[in-house]
């Protein structure tokens, strides 16, 4: 089907989502909170545009990662309305988050000059994007969700007692824009949502791979020989160049 | 050579541990700093023996199979792995499950960092002066 975006005739296809088809046409969008693997929620809206149609009264406001195309759509990605409500919307995450290199790279991008919001003293820098509870579903593991409402809506887990399911894998902290996610890593061990993993120590040079836990996952989920993660990335290559050596004579 | 995609042949025989081939690398893919994080490394196996070491673009490649959301792919093309950055979830899988080391999960940007082959002009094998990696 076809739509349009900024006056550009683009090729769009049936389960596209605004941004995708915006994306695939080589038209960017800035979004923060979308990942192509995990359900869309809409949570940053920094990805508003207007849309529009033919057949409808007037124009509307969406946010493109979640808005699914339709014949005859027209988007406008870079209205004054719509540029002056990403802004917004920057400026209070980036409020929350100041330190946030990626917030701070966005609105370089965009122009922002940053007003005076300050985010409460006891406050997180979380800007409950949701990255870190969907990454955390999408491994099966569900150890951490929303809890609380409004004010006090926060990342948690369950009844913020101990989490059962967390493996120790890390990828909440990886993700995280905001490097919120408290994780501490020693020598041995990796302590993330008050629990504390062993980690698997390379069986070569004892440097810590990963934890426990996440090895088992990976044995059960992953269709790979179990003893492809017991050692660091620095002993096997050197082994393997040990090998290229011999060979070469 | 068949018709398929070339591929990058490393002769350790001819390297002499000049490290071309890591600034070329970390030219492309750090611009200039991290030299540690180059998508090649050299290893020093004894005195004077050399092994340069990349990822091997392995046909059946577990840093594929342990990806579970589709973020590595095969670029048919040039027959490299290739990593999709809109659906990596940062699980750092990839990294462990590679047998032979070459993939790097960076903390920092939560991504994982692998050779792509220069989307087909690598530019190691360009910028090496003995002709111990080859792309053909
Ligand atoms: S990317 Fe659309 S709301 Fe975050």
């Amino acid at each position: 089907m076809k739509i349009t975006i900024d006056g550009k005739k683009v090729e769009a296809k049936r389960w596209d989502t605004v941004l995708t088809a915006a994306r695939r046409a080589g038209i960017a969008i800035p979004s923060l909170c979308q990942l192509d693997s995990l359900e869309n929620v809409g949570a940053c809206r920094l990805c508003m545009v207007e849309v529009n149609h033919p057949h409808w009264r007037g124009a509307k406001l969406v946010t493109a990662c979640e808005y699914p195309v339709e014949s005859g759509l027209e988007v406008i990605t870079t209205s004054e309305e719509v540029l002056r409500l990403r802004r917004a919307n920057l400026d209070l995450l980036l409020a929350r988050a100041p330190e946030s290199r990626r917030l701070q790279q966005m609105s370089a991008e965009m122009g922002l000059e940053q007003s005076g919001y300050v985010r409460p003293d006891k406050g997180t820098a979380c800007i409950l994007c949701m990255l870190c509870t969907r990454v955390c579903e999408k491994l099966g593991c569900n150890a951490i969700a929303p809890a609380g409402r409004g004010l006090d809506k926060r990342i948690d887990t369950p009844f913020g007692g101990y989490p059962d399911t967390c493996i120790g894998c890390g990828a909440c902290a990886a993700i995280c824009p905001v490097d919120c996610i408290e994780m501490t890593d020693t020598a041995k061990t990796r302590t993330i949502w008050g629990r504390t993993f062993e980690f698997v120590k390379c069986a070569e040079c004892g440097t810590p791979v990963i934890t426990v836990e996440y090895r088992d996952y990976a044995i059960a989920h992953r269709s790979l020989p179990a003893d492809y993660y017991n050692e660091c990335s620095d002993c096997k290559r050197r082994k393997l160049a040990v090998k290229f050596a011999k060979v070469g004579g | 050579m068949g018709d398929g995609p070339r591929t990058l042949v490393i002769i350790p025989d001819k390297c002499v541990g000049c490290g071309t081939c890591k600034l070329a690398c970390s030219m492309v893919k750090a611009s200039g700093d991290a030299m540690r994080r180059t998508r090649i490394h050299i290893h020093n196996i004894s005195r004077e023996r050399y092994v340069q070491m990349t990822c091997l673009q392995c046909v059946d490649a577990a840093c594929i199979k342990a990806c579970d959301t589709g973020a590595l792919m095969r670029n048919e093309a040039t027959g490299a792995v290739e990593l999709q950055e809109n659906r990596c979830i940062s699980c750092g899988l990839c990294e462990v499950a590679c047998p032979f080391g070459h993939m790097h999960f960076n903390r920092a940007t939560g991504k994982p960092e692998k050779c792509d082959l220069c989307s087909g002009d690598p530019a190691c094998a360009k910028f090496c002066p003995h002709g111990a990696l080859l792309y053909r």
